[in-house]
Order: structure tokens, then C-alpha cells, then sequence
């Protein structure tokens, strides 16, 4: 993308004003997308990203800097601003770079843009007609097929050079069923760091099709959610939303290094529930939200959050870990150039426990059973948190009974993770997009089925 | 190379293509953004992004293409992957570019001028010093934030059509963090506008006051009650749920409003208008982003769905004028519909009457979680809130962890007041939202 010597000179220029780190970060996508609604393709996104952003500190300061323009010229001029805005001084570091080659543990067998449009068209059919056509209640139907080819080059001070390249692909469809004049939705999106090669084995693209409309449908039938407080029962894969929300944000040094998490100062101490190991595993093979590197080119690393209940770590990038005192855990992400990169999740989950999916169900005499969860959103600070439940159904004397809509989970993370009593055994991961101050990237979720004690459900 | 350089390969190679219907539209933006941290400046940002898309019908069909890379070799690439994207549509609607030479509106020019890196330090430094300073229960993590930004956009196609538009705004950003030693609580304030006139002692103020008042707080008891949102509060509601007046969504079977115009749809004293020259919004457009030109209208008029929001596409599909509301979602999109400043209209009455004529029951400040909370097909939302109690008349209580659900359709016929000032709580954006205070009648409320 930019040569080393390139590189070089701009690192020279960036650190001209006294910084003790410099950075370059520059980006190359080709991100591909097909819609489908109304039964016909209706429109397909084709778009390059290019340019780089730089980045310097001094201490507990940090200047960033982004440009479209990758010349020399403009790059030397983005790395002057930097420069500028840091201050005045002299170089007093030299810069030296060195490639290193970091692997791909993410193997692609089929890079999505040497695959023609029309084949990606005949897969995405496959799920949109799955979902059109298991019903004549399933009113209207959308689909799309993703795939992002990422390529970033990072190049510091420290005298790292190296590149990664990043695939990722995902069908996602959403379906509306009517019935008795009310429209529900339903929506199954799985993605993957894969080519299209996900289809073949990993992704039956008509079963996401079914997954959608099956959802719509039952909703569509489904009367109010009760309002309460109660036990819930999370179900496994995308249900991880909850702890990713209610916990996981509040672990990342980007909240933590400011004192505005809830979990500060809790290393080795319990704040969860004994049944609760979590998980931040970057270097899962082709799993959606796994990198090789992350934005600062630190490894991917896999790292135990929570065991049976202790915090053991957080998740820290350079700048934040400066404030901290902690090296970089591999969590630094941004979405593009453009956006100032901080601590992120990669595919963060909780650990498979010992209880059994029936005694979960079992123990609840009247609760709810959240299904499948949509999204949601917290403020780290104070651990409030709110999540949707997509699919939910009532509990009553252990059995699982009728269906229930627009059910809301609201409560704080570090009660709710105190109040995870039971930890089930079906562990599976979900596909996620999370957004933050670096933007909007891509995240895995999971866990296996979890109970809640309680937990505020918000209903009518 | 610059985008008027960059076009003129884009026209060659068009031309070269036989490509006789296309459009070539850019935006860019600059922006400077500071932080700060413990007294001190601890970050400081300068983004420069933007591309430009180029669109072209080929079989009466529309194709996409975009690059962020301004060279002569991407040039010819977005112009030959346009054409081969419109080859692959299916959908069989008629598509439209805007002819050149049609009268617009002016829009009040509002481009103020930038302050340099200095200025912005010292008034982040100010904020941050007022800040402390506001109330000793403030402590560290509160931060401050002041930034510049620039935009602008310019649209060229093969029927004439040249326009662009540029516009700069600032802001200032206190977020409040206090304690009383057991609690901690947040909250913070932005405000918009020309950078000399940006009001720091008044958003401090309102963020350490906000953050205070939820210190000491309960969750709201389970039940239905009257409920009254902020301007804040129902402008976020309104934000998720304004894409039921989209007829795209409409007739696509993602609305219920299809074919209902002339009917009722809200209380009787509901008006719903959309204005691109609202005068509070730092940004007031001429053209949409098709290029036609915009238009104030009443989408609710007392109650009554006056319209819904078109742009070319779906206007031709329902046999009907434009409303002048196209829109793009960033330069790579294709053409949708957003509102401009879409606002309830005000009622009659002040804040405290509204609140007496609530008697008992809550007053919600803020929403959370709208992303997922809010169905905007079936209208259901269920939504993390926080706020006051009202207990004879008058807020009492600090109350949060609690939601509110019900349904937007049912929501816009339950309205039962409204209060007699508008607020615009981010009054920049090429959409914005405003609202009075409103009563609603009978919402659910969850909480202990």
C-alpha cells in the first residue's frame, strides 16, 4: 500500500515535535453489497475506502490525524498537522522499520471478488425465497449479501511495518409476517472471516431465509410481553448481546482508564457470579469478529475476562494502557481510517457451565425465555444497559409456553452479572456489529443458555 | 488529483462507455475535534474524508458505484462498475436524474468562521475549568469537548444540473460526571452553532444539573400512567420513528401509512411539519440530495396524514409530485428519503400546565436504546428510560432502570397536550428532529 521508506519519512515528520510514538494506519477496502426487497435485486453498493490516519502521543497525549489523500505529499502533510498540534520540541527517536509477517490463522478459500455478481445473486435468493416462501402470512421480505475485503497496513515508531487482510462475508434476511392487520419482523444475519466458501459448509443460506420468517411468524401471533421484575432464561449464541452490553464495555480500557467504568479498580476481585467465566478470544479461525493483528498491530490474543467470577483483566489498547500502566491486549479496532482508534471486543463470550438446558427451563416457576435478543446498548460508566428481545416466550412451572412480544431487558451490569445463577452447556456464537467511539465494527457475541435470577423485563 | 479534475475523467469515460444518463455526486469533510482530561487537552483529531459516487441507467436500471481514491484509473473503474451493477438489477422501477435549470428556493447562507486550534484549546480548557468549578460533587472523568466541522457536496449530472453546497458549524460538549460517594452519575450536554456564540456556561450547567438530579433516584413503580416526554425525549422517539412517513418504506410494506393520506392518523390538534429552512437549524437546504428542490410542508396537519416524504422514484410510483426528499446515507448510498427539520408543531400551554394536567405519573428525559428497543414496521417499542416522577402536578422523584412501551401508531392518537415551545435538541444535521413536551395518555411503564 506505502512503501517502508515512505513510511519512514512520515514517521519522521510525525515525531519532528517531540512525540515518543508515531503511528501510521492506512486502509484499502472494497466493501461489496447486494440488496434484495420486493422480490427483485434492488440495489447493489460497490464502494472503495482508501487513506490513512496518524496518530501521535506524547505521554497522556495523543493527536490523530486522517486523510484520503495516500501521495507522499499528503501524507507528509497529515503527519505535519499531527506534528503541529502536539506542540513544539525536536525528534528525539529515530525510526527504523522492519516487516514482520504475522501469519493468517483466517484461511480463504474464495475471495469474494473474484466470484461473479450473478452467483452471489443465486445464493442470496436462496435465502431470500426460503423466507418469501414459508408462508403466505410473510408480507414482505429483505435480504443482503456483504462482503468486505480490509486491507490495513501499520507502521510505528516502535519499527513495526506489517499488513493484514481481512475477508468477511454475511447474509442477513428480515422478514415481516402479518396477521389480524399487525406486521412483526424477524431477522437472522450469520457472517463470518470467510470468503464465499461460508456457504459450502458453514452457512446454509436457506435456513437463514426459514430462521427470519419462522421468527416473524411467531411474533406476529404473539400477545404482549407482562411487565416485571423476573427470572429470564437467555438463549445460547446471540443472546451473548447481554454480557457484551451489561459487562463487556465496561472492561475496555477506553472507559476503564478514565475511571468511567463501573469495574474500575476490580482486578481480582469477584464481580460475577461464580458460574461466570467470559472470554474476549480474538484469534478464533474465521469467526466474524477475529483478526490476525489489530488496529495498532498488536496480535490477536485470547484472554480470560471473568474466571468463575473474578475479573482477571481488561481490554487495553497502547494509548488507554498508557493511563493504566498495561500493555496492549490485542483489542485495538477502529473502523476506518478516519476514526481515532480505542479498545474494543473482538468475539467475546461466556463459557460453556455445567447446568443442564431442561433444569434451567425447569427451575423457572414463572419467568421468561428469551430467545433470541436483539440488540442493545450501556453506558459503561454506570452499568445501565437495556437489550430488545427479538423472540421471547413465557415461563410457567418450568415449561415454556406461549409467545410474547415487544419484551425489553433493562437493569444494571454489574447486578445482572452477580445474578447469572445458572450457566448452561449449548455454547454458540452470533454475529454482531458494535458501535462505539472508533465506529462501527464487526463483533461476535455468545454464550451457551444462561438464567437470569432477575431482571427488570419491560413489556405491556 | 481534485474532484473537478477527477470529473473530467469521470465524463470522458463515460462518454466512452455510451453511457448517456449519469450522475456524479461528492461530499468531503474536514473536522478538528479536541477532549479534555484531568485539566488537560488529552486528545486532539483532524479528519479529512469523503468520495464521490457516481450513479448511471443502463437498461432503465440505476447502478452504483463509489471510491474514496480521486485517481484517474478509479475514475474509469467506478464509471465501467456502475454500468456493470445496473446489469444486475431486477427491480422495474422507472429512474429518474433531475433536469438542470430549475428554480430554487435560497437558503440563508449560515457558513461561520472557524476558529483556529488555539481558540478551540482554550475554550475546551474554559469548559473544563467551569466544569470543576460548577459543583464540588464533579469528579474525575468528567470531560470536555469542543470540534469544528465542514462540509460540502456537490452534484453534476448529464441533464445540466450543477450544484453544490458547503456549510460549517462548532460545537461544545460537557459531559458530568458526579458522585456523592455511593453513586455515580452521567450525563452530558452539546451544543451547536457559530463558534463564538456557543453558550459553555449554560450546557455545564445543564449537565452537572442533570447529573445531580439522578443521583438520588428510584425506578418508577409497574403500572399505566399518563406519561409526559421531554422535547428531548420525544425527539428521540420521533428520530426512529419519522421512517413511517417514508413512502419507500410505504410501499415497500414497511409502513402502515400506504394509501392513507386524508385520513386521520393522530389527535386532533397533531401537526407534523417537515421544514428544510427551519430557522434553528445550522443547516437549511435548497436541494435534496436528487437535486430537486425542497419544500416546508405539513406531513400531519390536526391529525389529518397530509402526505408522506417522496423523492422522484416513489412519487412516479404513486402518481405524485416530489416532495424534495431525497437523501443519502454518506456519498456511497443509494438515493433514499429522510426527512429535513421534522417537528411536532407546538400546542397552546406551558411545561407546568402540561404537568398539572398530567396530575400523576412520569415525566421521561431521556430513551435509551432506541437502535433495538423500537420496531419501526410494527411501531412497538419498549425503551430503557429515565426521568421524574409527577405526583399531583408537579416532577418530584429522580426515576430510572425502567421502560416505557407501547406503539407509535397508538401513541400519535393518545397525545393529549402539548406544550407551547419547540426544541431542537441538535439543531445541526440535514436531519433534525423537534418537539414539544407531549402528553400521552395510559403508557406501560416497567420497573420495580
Amino acid at each position: 500500500m506505502i512503501t517502508r521508506e515512505v513510511c519512514e519519512r512520515v514517521l519522521r515528520k510525525a515525531i519532528s515535535t517531540g512525540a515518543d510514538y508515531a503511528e501510521i494506519f492506512a486502509e484499502h477496502s472494497v466493501n461489496h453489497s447486494i440488496n434484495m426487497i420486493a422480490d427483485k435485486v434492488d440495489n447493489i453498493s460497490d464502494s472503495v475506502i482508501a487513506g490513512a490516519g496518524i496518530r501521535v502521543f506524547k505521554g497522556l497525549r495523543s493527536v490523530a490525524a486522517s486523510t484520503t489523500d495516500t501521495s507522499e505529499a499528503g501524507l507528509l502533510r497529515c503527519a505535519e498537522k499531527a506534528a503541529d498540534a502536539l506542540g513544539q520540541g525536536s525528534a528525539e527517536i529515530s525510526i527504523n522499520l522492519t516487516e514482520r509477517l504475522f501469519g493468517d490463522i483466517h484461511p480463504i478459500k474464495t475471495v469474494p471478488s473474484s466470484v461473479p455478481v450473478a452467483e452471489k445473486i443465486r445464493i442470496l435468493k436462496d435465502g431470500y425465497f426460503a423466507a418469501r416462501e414459508y408462508s403466505p402470512e410473510i408480507k414482505q421480505v429483505s435480504g443482503t449479501l456483504l462482503d468486505i475485503d480490509h486491507n490495513i497496513l501499520i507502521a510505528n515508531s516502535e519499527g513495526l511495518y506489517a499488513e493484514d487482510r481481512q475477508i468477511r462475508t454475511r447474509i442477513s434476511v428480515n422478514a415481516v409476517a402479518e396477521k389480524n392487520g399487525e406486521s412483526q419482523t424477524g431477522f437472522y444475519g450469520p457472517g463470518r472471516r470467510m470468503g464465499m466458501e461460508m456457504f459450502e459448509h458453514e452457512v446454509d443460506a436457506k435456513a437463514v431465509g426459514v430462521r427470519a420468517a419462522q421468527q416473524a411468524i411467531t411474533m406476529a401471533g404473539a400477545g404482549y410481553c407482562p411487565a416485571g421484575v423476573m427470572p429470564v432464561a437467555i438463549g445460547n449464541g446471540f443472546g451473548g448481546v447481554i454480557f457484551h452490553e451489561a459487562c463487556g464495555h465496561s472492561l475496555e480500557a477506553s472507559s476503564v482508564a478514565y475511571g468511567l467504568s463501573q469495574f474500575c479498580g476490580k482486578l481480582g476481585t469477584q464481580i460475577a457470579n461464580p458460574k461466570v467465566t467470559a472470554i474476549d478470544d480474538g484469534t478464533i479461525p474465521n469467526a466474524w469478529g477475529s483478526i490476525n493483528i489489530d488496529d495498532e498491530g498488536t496480535p490477536a490474543q485470547r484472554k480470560v475476562l471473568i474466571e468463575k467470577g473474578i475479573l482477571k483483566t481488561y481490554m487495553v489498547d497502547k494509548f488507554n494502557g498508557r493511563r493504566m500502566g498495561l500493555p496492549s491486549t490485542g483489542s485495538a479496532r477502529r473502523q476506518s481510517y478516519s476514526y481515532v482508534t480505542t479498545s474494543r471486543m473482538t468475539n467475546t463470550f461466556i463459557a460453556e457451565g455445567e447446568d443442564s438446558n431442561d433444569d434451567i427451563i425447569a427451575s423457572m416457576e414463572y419467568g421468561l425465555f428469551a430467545k433470541e435478543m436483539g440488540g442493545g446498548s450501556v453506558n459503561p460508566a454506570t452499568g445501565e444497559f437495556n437489550f430488545a428481545v427479538n423472540e421471547g416466550y413465557m415461563v410457567r412451572n418450568g415449561k415454556i409456553c406461549e409467545p410474547v412480544r415487544g419484551a425489553s431487558l433493562v437493569g444494571k451490569g454489574s447486578d445482572v452479572i452477580m445474578n447469572i445463577d445458572m450457566v448452561g452447556k449449548n455454547l454458540d456464537l452470533g454475529t454482531g456489529m458494535c458501535g462505539a467511539s472508533s465506529g462501527s465494527i464487526p463483533t461476535t457475541v455468545g454464550q451457551p443458555l444462561i438464567r437470569v435470577s432477575k431482571i427488570t423485563v419491560g413489556g405491556r | 488529483m481534485d474532484f473537478n479534475e477527477f470529473k473530467k475523467c469521470v465524463i470522458n469515460a463515460a462518454q466512452s462507455l455510451g453511457l448517456k444518463e449519469y450522475e456524479l455526486y461528492y461530499s468531503a469533510s474536514e473536522s478538528t475535534d479536541i477532549g479534555t482530561f484531568k485539566h488537560e487537552i488529552n486528545e486532539f483529531s483532524s479528519a479529512e474524508d469523503g468520495g464521490v459516487c457516481f450513479r448511471c441507467i443502463v437498461g432503465g436500471k440505476m447502478g452504483y458505484a463509489s471510491t474514496e481514491e480521486l485517481s484517474a484509473a478509479e475514475a474509469e473503474s467506478i464509471v465501467k462498475r456502475a454500468a456493470e451493477n445496473a446489469k444486475a438489477l431486477e427491480n422495474d422501477d422507472t429512474q429518474f436524474l433531475v433536469e438542470g435549470g430549475q428554480e430554487y428556493r435560497k437558503a440563508e447562507d449560515k457558513g461561520y468562521p472557524l476558529p483556529d486550534t488555539p481558540e478551540l484549546i482554550a475554550t475546551a480548557l474554559k469548559g473544563d475549568k467551569a466544569l470543576y468549578d460548577a459543583d464540588p460533587l464533579v469528579i474525575d472523568g468528567s470531560q470536555c469537548g469542543t470540534g469544528v466541522s465542514s462540509f460540502k457536496v456537490a452534484i453534476a449530472n448529464s441533464k445540466g444540473l450543477d450544484l453544490s453546497y458547503e456549510s460549517s458549524t462548532a460545537y461544545f460538549m460537557a459531559a458530568a460526571v458526579v458522585s456523592d460517594g455511593k453513586e455515580m452519575s452521567d450525563e452530558f450536554k452539546v451544543v451547536h452553532g457559530p463558534f463564538d456564540k456557543l453558550d459553555i456556561d449554560g450546557a455545564v450547567k445543564e449537565a452537572v444539573e442533570k447529573a445531580k438530579a439522578m443521583l438520588d433516584y428510584d425506578s418508577a413503580p409497574t403500572g399505566n400512567y399518563p406519561v409526559v416526554f421531554s422535547p428531548e425525549a420525544m425527539t428521540s422517539m420521533l428520530g426512529v420513528f419519522s421512517g413511517i412517513f417514508n413512502s419507500e418504506n410505504a410501499q415497500k410494506g414497511l409502513s402502515r401509512l400506504l394509501g392513507r393520506e386524508g385520513e386521520k392518523i393522530a389527535a386532533d390538534f397533531v401537526s407534523i411539519i417537515d421544514d428544510p429552512f427551519y430557522p434553528e437549524n445550522g443547516i437549511n437546504l435548497s436541494f435534496d440530495d436528487e437535486g430537486s428542490p425542497t419544500c416546508t410542508k405539513a406531513v400531519v396537519e390536526n391529525g389529518v396524514l397530509k402526505t408522506l416524504l417522496y423523492n422522484l422514484k416513489t412519487a412516479n410510483k404513486a402518481g405524485v409530485k416530489t416532495t424534495g426528499n431525497a437523501s443519502k446515507a454518506g456519498y456511497s448510498a443509494s438515493v433514499g428519503i429522510r426527512p429535513f427539520t421534522f417537528y411536532i408543531a407546538p400546542g397552546n400551554i406551558s411545561e407546568e400546565e402540561l404537568l398539572k394536567k398530567a396530575e400523576n405519573g412520569v415525566y421521561i428525559t431521556s430513551l435509551g436504546g432506541l437502535h433495538a428497543g423500537a420496531n419501526s414496521v410494527s411501531g412497538d417499542f419498549s425503551l430503557q428510560s429515565s426521568g421524574f416522577m409527577i405526583e399531583n402536578g408537579v416532577k418530584t422523584k429522580a426515576v430510572k432502570s425502567f421502560t416505557v412501551s407501547g406503539n407509535f401508531y397508538e401513541l400519535l392518537k393518545n397525545i393529549s397536550a402539548l406544550s407551547d415551545t419547540v426544541k431542537l435538541p441538535r439543531p445541526y444535521g440535514k436531519t433534525a428532529f423537534g418537539s414539544p413536551s407531549v402528553l400521552v395518555e395510559g403508557l406501560s411503564v416497567a420497573g420495580k
